[in-house]
């Protein structure tokens, strides 16, 4: 029996041992820093999701999950909420996670030297009530607070004492710039910035490993051309993102395998509501025609997405009717057609609007910021001909391009937002809230668009408990924004990874590659 | 001598200032840093505070100024996008670039000499047509593609060689080598190619020009007549008269070598300085571009100040000429 019980054993090392394996992936940007407070942006908190870990977790399917955190409820009528902390999990230098750390994470994140200071406007106080309670005071109810947290991650606090790095710094870069030390189920053992940033499993993780990986290596390939034939050449077995155009050759490959999806970011059209006259017309130099909300509709009208989808995106993205994708919380189900592709209706609003022959706009477009940004502002600049209102396009890198939106440089304007909370509150707050500066509201709203109940809604919002009523109001805004076109959503931006034919992952809307569910098989 | 020596130091140095402005001028027109260095959920007042830190809300001229002095103190400030001091992230990537440009030259110089002589001794033979032919396509095919074809042939069609990157390297002391492991010498090929190609070739058929001008001399015809073997005549005699115009091209072409690396290290994600300069460029890092393209005109200005320096201890004329100038 006992002898039957010991080979089963040795035959289950064996097996796993067999299955070991060294993975590689590219991507075209590095992750800037290893610190996860100094930067808000998706390659640095994506690549950290597998060292570092925070109270929540999101899962393959994007909901929250337990992870630093057993389990969380309200405190109270919404003055805050109340984290169990998970026990007996260790830092990967082998110091042990408490409240402590907890709580010195917050005061690290929300420092001034953070970027992700935002993430705690709505934090009054945090209270360690013991080793494993804390309590996360809120200045209102705030329903998504766990929600809004995902990728707020714990460091230890004694090592970052140690290594004299208690406060993140950008400008001149400390120890944890170049250095990890967290709780998740990878820890860094080397790091070349621009180079190659290697991984290992930490064997003191706390969950049971679901990946088959002993070493794990990330490099940054730029060149897209060259990412491609590092993966048919098998120089490395995953690649994130792969061309669209080179979809059709890699699917065509029985050795790669391409998996397709779509991102949280919405593409949109933006309107500058609040300018008094159009900047680049040739006739109309003292009136703004999309001040009129029948123009913006006869946009919206004359725009064909599914033509677009279709011959510049491949068929590889999903036209969007909100400000967020179906997939995210608080998406309005009976608000998901968006207004058909109907020149003729565009024509008639035009006319209504009194403009039946047309006008010339300048139309601002980036040219590297997001999937063939600039093939698409040329199909809609077409398209807009065709209905009389001649846009002339102006398509620049994406550092020329927001200081160009800063700046009203613009009649109409190309923006993608994917929503840091996956929460339809995100893009109202930042997008359709009217601009101000204290209350840090609008901050993206370059267009000045207003509308009175949503500024009032938005609040309510924010503090609304009761998913029902939350429900009910994000559905209203999404009406109202709908009905008067504040900006016209055209589709939900593709998401293709490239990979051998040997590994099983999962692709997350959020484009984050989560080795821990990566199997080489 | 002393005279001609300060006033060549001194214009290379004036040469340097003006690339460093110009240099300071454009960077306005890459874009605004800003945006990348703070998150979506940034204010209008996290901009303003960042720009007045940085600097960046003051004239070219002054940020010139501050670099300049900054600079003179071997202080070339911090890389935006990596928080670490541009000084050592430019030390990490020069030996990626300055093997890989020793590796091409090399190639370049041995085998475009070697193709050049046999051309030319066997100017009508098919072969020699043939590569004369073939000597076409590195001077007109752009790096870029050049190097995007190697990689399909050799590493995706044949398997042979890495597709990109370094391979393994070995630290010597504040070196890293990637010559003494085989995966590094496996990089090096595809991308000393692509990026020697075109100095190869150009050397090649200024070598072959130049020899068939040379055998046609009447001292070559007096060396056959004595009956020296052709072995002897073709390189003792006639490639060394070759050389001298050779070796000046060759010396000028070492700079552009270096700098041209960046459209190869682009292809080969070659971790060099050339590389770092690209990505300063998609993300505005002003430290890291300022400091690269006052290296670049160091080197250049170098070499063309060691060039002339030679021209003067070689060519006696330019020393009579001044003499009389004077």
């Amino acid at each position: 029996m006992l002898r039957s019980i010991s080979a089963t054993a040795l035959a289950l090392v064996a097996a796993q041992a067999a299955h070991a394996a060294d993975f590689t992936w590219a991507s075209n940007t590095d992750p800037q820093t290893m610190d996860p407070h100094a930067v808000n942006s998706a390659p640095v908190l994506g690549f950290l999701n597998n060292v570092y870990e925070g109270l929540v977790r999101r899962g393959k399917d994007m909901t929250i999950e337990p992870a630093l955190a057993t389990g969380w409820e309200p405190i109270g009528d919404g003055e805050g909420w109340r984290f169990i902390l998970r026990q007996g999990v260790t830092f990967q230098d082998g110091s042990a996670f408490t409240a402590q750390d907890v709580l010195f994470s917050y005061e690290r994140a929300s420092s001034e030297e953070a970027d992700t200071r935002s993430w705690f406007a709505p934090v009054s106080q945090v209270n360690v009530v013991d080793d494993f309670t804390i309590d996360i005071m809120t200045t209102a109810p705030n329903p998504i607070f766990p929600d809004s947290i995902a990728n707020w991650m714990i460091m230890d606090s004694g090592w970052a004492e140690a290594n004299d790095a208690t406060r993140p710094d950008k400008d001149q870069g400390n120890f944890a710039t170049l250095n990890a030390n967290g709780t998740g189920a990878f820890r860094v053992t080397a790091r070349e910035p621009g180079l190659r940033t290697v991984l290992e499993p930490f064997d003191g993780w706390w969950g049971t490993p679901e990946h088959n990986i002993t070493r794990a290596e990330f490099t940054p390939i730029q060149n897209p051309a060259t990412a491609v034939a590092a993966l048919l050449s098998g120089d490395v077995d995953f690649i994130n993102p792969v061309p669209i155009q080179d979809v059709a050759r890699l699917k065509a490959d029985p050795s790669v395998e391409v998996i397709q999806g779509i991102e949280a970011r919405i593409i949109m059209l933006g309107f500058p509501h609040e300018a008094d006259a159009l900047k680049y017309s040739a006739e109309t130099s003292d009136t703004n025609p999309f001040a009129d909300v029948r123009v913006r509709r006869a946009v919206a009208h004359a725009i064909n997405v599914p033509a677009i989808l279709q011959t510049i995106m491949r068929g590889s993205a999903e036209p969007a009717s909100q400000l967020v994708s179906a997939a995210m919380r608080g998406y309005t189900p009976s608000l998901s057609d968006r207004p058909a592709h109907d020149p003729d209706a565009a024509r008639a609003l035009l006319a209504e609007a009194g403009y039946p022959d047309g006008f010339s706009f300048g139309l601002k477009c980036p040219n590297d910021r997001y999937l063939n940004d600039e093939a698409v502002c040329q199909a809609i600049t077409g398209m807009l001909a065709q209905v009389g209102i001649k846009a002339t396009l102006d398509a620049m890198p994406v550092q020329n391009y927001w200081p160009e939106l800063r700046a009203d440089n613009y009649d109409m304007y190309l923006l993608g937002w994917s929503p840091g909370t996956f929460d339809a509150e995100h893009p109202i707050r930042f997008l359709a809230a009217t601009p101000n500066e204290d209350a840090k509201l609008g901050s993206w709203n370059f267009g000045g668009y207003s509308n009175a109940r949503v500024d009032e809604l938005l609040p309510m919002i924010q503090s609304e408990i009761d998913d029902t009523k939350r429900q009910a109001m994000l559905d209203e805004t999404a009406r109202i924004l709908q009905e008067e076109v504040a900006y016209v959503p055209l589709y939900v931006q593709p998401l293709v990874w490239g990979t051998k034919a040997d590994i099983d992952l999962t692709q997350r809307p959020d484009d984050f590659f989560i080795l821990r569910w990566v199997t080489v098989n | 001598m002393l005279a001609f020596v300060i006033q060549r130091v001194a214009q290379s140095a004036l040469v340097l200032l003006i690339v460093g402005l110009v240099a300071f001028s454009m960077f306005r027109f890459v874009g605004d840093p800003i945006d990348n260095m703070l998150g979506q959920e940034r204010t209008q007042a996290d901009i303003e505070r960042l720009r007045t830190t940085l600097g960046l809300d003051q004239p070219f001229p002054v940020q010139y100024y501050k670099f300049l002095a900054n600079a003179a103190q071997g202080n070339f400030g911090v890389s935006y996008r990596q928080g670490r001091p541009v000084s050592d992230i430019l030390m990490e990537r020069a030996p990626a670039t300055l093997e890989l440009a020793a590796v091409s030259g090399f190639l370049a110089i041995s085998i475009g000499i070697g193709l050049g002589v046999f051309t030319a001794i066997r100017r009508d033979g098919f072969a020699a047509n043939a590569i004369m032919s073939i000597s076409l396509i590195g001077v007109s095919l752009p790096t870029f593609l050049i190097g995007i074809l190697l990689i399909y042939l050799f590493s995706v069609e044949l398997g042979w060689l890495p597709s990109f990157g370094r391979g393994d390297t070995v630290q010597l002391g504040g070196w890293s080598t990637g010559f003494l492991t085989k995966s590094g010498l496996l990089a090096l090929i595809l991308p000393s190619i692509t990026l020697g190609l075109y100095q190869m070739t150009l050397i090649m058929r200024l070598v072959r020009s130049e020899m068939l001008e040379v055998l046609r001399q009447d001292y070559i015809r007096f060396a056959r007549a004595r009956g020296l073997r052709e072995r002897t005549v073709n390189f003792r005699h006639a490639l060394k008269n070759t050389l001298v115009p050779v070796i000046t091209v060759t010396g000028l072409q070492l700079g552009s070598i270096i700098a041209f690396a960046i459209i190869t290290e682009t292809v080969f994600q070659w971790p060099g300085v050339g590389l770092l300069f690209i990505n300063a460029i998609q993300f505005v890092d002003i430290p890291v571009m300022a400091a690269y393209l006052m290296l670049i005109s160091v080197m250049f200005v170098g070499i063309n100040l060691i060039v002339d320096l030679l021209y003067f201890t070689i060519d006696p004329r330019l020393r009579v000429d001044r003499t009389k100038a004077h």
